[in-house]
């Protein structure tokens, strides 16, 4: 068994201008849930993933060129379900959740993000970089998390998704750029 | 500069200078002293099925390639070119019939043997100024392996791997020998916390008592209903030679109806009934008790629990296993390796359920672990200055003035060692207690190898 490639993968055809509307709505969609991750409103989050969210973050791992994988196989620090995702919340939401309290200050810079026309005519490809800054304390040194994000936006077909032209986040790929992480734990989201 | 002799006999009385959990000086004798003649976990076969499979792993600074080479024979080899110093591999896994340094070509074949050695001739005058058919990489200087678990030693002197694991054994069968088949490891997941390394194994081996406590919230989410204090200081701590761990008790019931309690399908339930021995089926269907947690000396963890793994029914219930290794970097930091281990011989089904049931609780997204990184990381930070040098933490937990037992050990318990129920640190200092042996005794200067010296 071999792992995915996701680190240098080639995405085929043309990114979508961008002064197109699903760009802009899509870049909205980013950048409106880093807030919402930066200030850990997580009940907001959730309620933008569809049902069948799959949210993945494989484990990377170092390959000689052309190994044609580099990630760890069978192995992710996320690869989560709705239900999975719903405890981590419900998790925070309790007083025992000791890793962030006190909470950890978060800043999601998301950039570099360009967007394609989805297999289905309601969905969009979008790809992004994230850089996550965390801070704990007074006196720890912070951590940064760097990755690339391949996320799967769906239109919501009811209308009632809270967010511009009304897309969900059905499917994210995160590529972390560390095969050691130099955070104590991702009781964060990316 | 430490009283070494004072700290230990402060350790062996169950007393902890605070100090050791961030003491530069303390991790130098560490590095030597502990690491230098333990065992160390370094890799499970099943990361190297086939010919030519490698992983590269670390035994704190000293990088070794294990590789199973074209005959099948699995090897650790130190990541050193024998001419200038280069590391021959810089992956962390692959499969490569050879391994060739990229500054001056010389190659190695998987097994080690130097293969290539560009200009040989004009460049030493051939085998009369360099021979180079009876050069190997550096193998590790002692090897072995149990349940298919790849372990190195620093010591060529060191007893064999099963003399040091010795009664331990019996427990490490229910983690990683649940069929013929044995186990197989996915991962490692690898972070670096800034803990130092003796605090997740002194936590994995005998600390019941922080479960109701740290992991409140994982019961309060309905992820996993053990942990809850009424339930944990019911389980058994046993300790058995070179390691230890904790228990769960089991409701009343049989051998398969425990198993079944904790999620496992009937035809691997079969499968643990016949290949285990007696006294280990009896463990559970007489005892009742079902391991959870677990140490080896000086830094293997080993972790089974069953969490619910999908919404629904509170009894569907499913197992997962954990491998980790926490590997020193220094003092105040950590490397966790941790890895989902499962039955090789295991429905696919349950593979993938037990898999996300290890996602859910551990490893570097695990709700049980983002809590204990959290106080570790805060012991080592507030262990660093001059007051922690001040303040000797008790780790008499179980014990009274005396030194007799709170409660005496089990009289009925199937397993070799010594098992007590409820609340103790007797797992925590024998822990402590071999570290002092370790440190006390001076490291024999290690044999040299001239690469073909005259």
């Amino acid at each position: 068994m071999t792992g995915q490639l996701v680190g240098t993968r080639r995405r085929p055809g043309t990114a979508l201008a961008f002064s197109d509307e699903r760009h802009l709505q899509a870049h909205q969609f980013l950048v409106d849930e880093s807030y919402l991750l930066d200030t850990q409103d997580y009940e907001s989050w959730l309620a933008l993933l569809t049902d069948d969210i799959r949210y993945l973050m494989p484990v990377r791992v170092t390959t000689a060129r052309g190994t044609g994988f580099d990630t760890s196989p069978g192995m992710a620090h996320f690869d989560e379900d709705k239900y999975s995702l719903d405890r981590r919340v419900a998790r925070f939401a309790t007083e025992h959740a000791w890793t962030e309290d006190p909470p950890s200050r978060l800043r999601h810079y998301v950039t570099n993000v360009r967007c394609f026309a989805g297999p289905a005519p309601d969905e969009l490809v979008v790809e992004s970089a994230v850089l996550l800054f965390r801070s704990r304390g007074d006196v720890r040194e912070s951590a940064l998390v760097s990755a690339g994000r391949e996320d799967v936006l769906r239109r919501d077909p009811s209308g009632a998704a809270d967010s511009a032209g009304h897309w969900m986040l059905a499917r994210r790929t995160i590529a972390v750029d560390e095969s050691v992480l130099r955070m104590q734990n991702l009781a964060i989201f990316l | 500069m430490t009283d070494l002799g004072r700290l230990l006999a402060d350790v062996r009385r169950g007393m902890i200078p605070a100090h050791v959990y961030n003491d530069d000086e303390l991790f130098r004798l560490e590095r030597d002293r502990v690491f230098g003649r333990s065992w160390m976990f370094v890799a499970h076969e099943s990361e190297v099925p086939r010919p030519g499979d490698y992983v590269v792993r670390r035994v704190l600074d000293d990088s070794f390639i294990v590789a199973r080479d074209e005959g099948g024979t699995v090897r650790a080899m130190f990541n050193m070119c024998l001419h200038r110093g280069m590391q021959v591999c810089r992956a962390e896994m692959g499969n490569a019939s050879h391994f060739r340094c990229p500054y001056h070509g010389w190659s190695y074949r998987n097994d080690g043997r130097l293969t290539g050695l560009p200009f040989h001739r004009e460049a030493y005058g051939g085998e009369a100024g360099f021979r180079r058919s009876e050069q190997s990489l550096l193998p590790a200087p002692a090897l072995d392996s149990y349940n298919g678990l790849i372990f190195l030693n620093l010591d060529p002197d060191a007893p064999p791997l099963r003399e040091y694991l010795g009664d331990f054994a019996f427990y490490l069968d229910f983690y990683t020998k649940q069929s013929p088949a044995g186990i197989e490891l996915s991962g490692p997941q690898r972070w670096r916390i800034k803990a130092n390394w003796k605090i997740g194994a002194e936590n994995f081996a005998g600390d019941s008592y922080h479960t109701p406590q740290t992991h409140t919230s994982v019961v309060e989410i309905g992820l996993f209903r053990e942990p809850k204090a009424s339930k944990r200081k019911e389980g058994a701590l046993y300790w058995a030679q070179c390691g230890g761990g904790t228990t769960y008790k089991l409701p009343p019931g049989t051998f398969e109806s425990r198993l079944r309690y904790v999620g496992y399908p009937d035809v691997m339930i079969e499968r643990m009934r016949c290949g285990w021995t007696d006294a280990q089926r009896r463990m559970i269907a007489e005892d009742g008790f079902m391991i959870s947690a677990a140490s080896v000396f000086p830094n293997l963890s080993l972790v089974h629990n069953w969490p619910k793994v999908a919404a629904g029914s509170d009894d569907e219930v499913l197992p997962f296993i954990s491998l980790r290794q926490w590997q020193p970097v220094s003092a105040d930091e950590t490397e966790v390796l941790s890895w989902f281990a499962v039955d090789a011989a295991a429905p696919e089904e349950f593979k993938k359920l037990s898999y996300k049931a290890y996602l859910m609780c551990f490893g570097s997204t695990g709700m049980f672990e983002q809590d204990d990184v959290e106080n570790w990381v805060s012991i080592t930070s507030t262990a660093a200055g001059s007051m922690a040098r001040r303040l000797l933490l008790n780790n008499r937990m179980g014990l009274l003035h005396d030194d007799k037992p709170v409660t005496p050990p089990l009289a009925h318990w199937a397993g070799p060692g010594t098992a007590y129920v409820g609340y103790g640190e007797y797992n925590q200092r024998a822990m402590l207690a071999l570290w002092a042996d370790c440190l006390e005794q001076p490291l024999a200067e290690a044999a040299r190898t001239e690469l073909g010296a005259p």
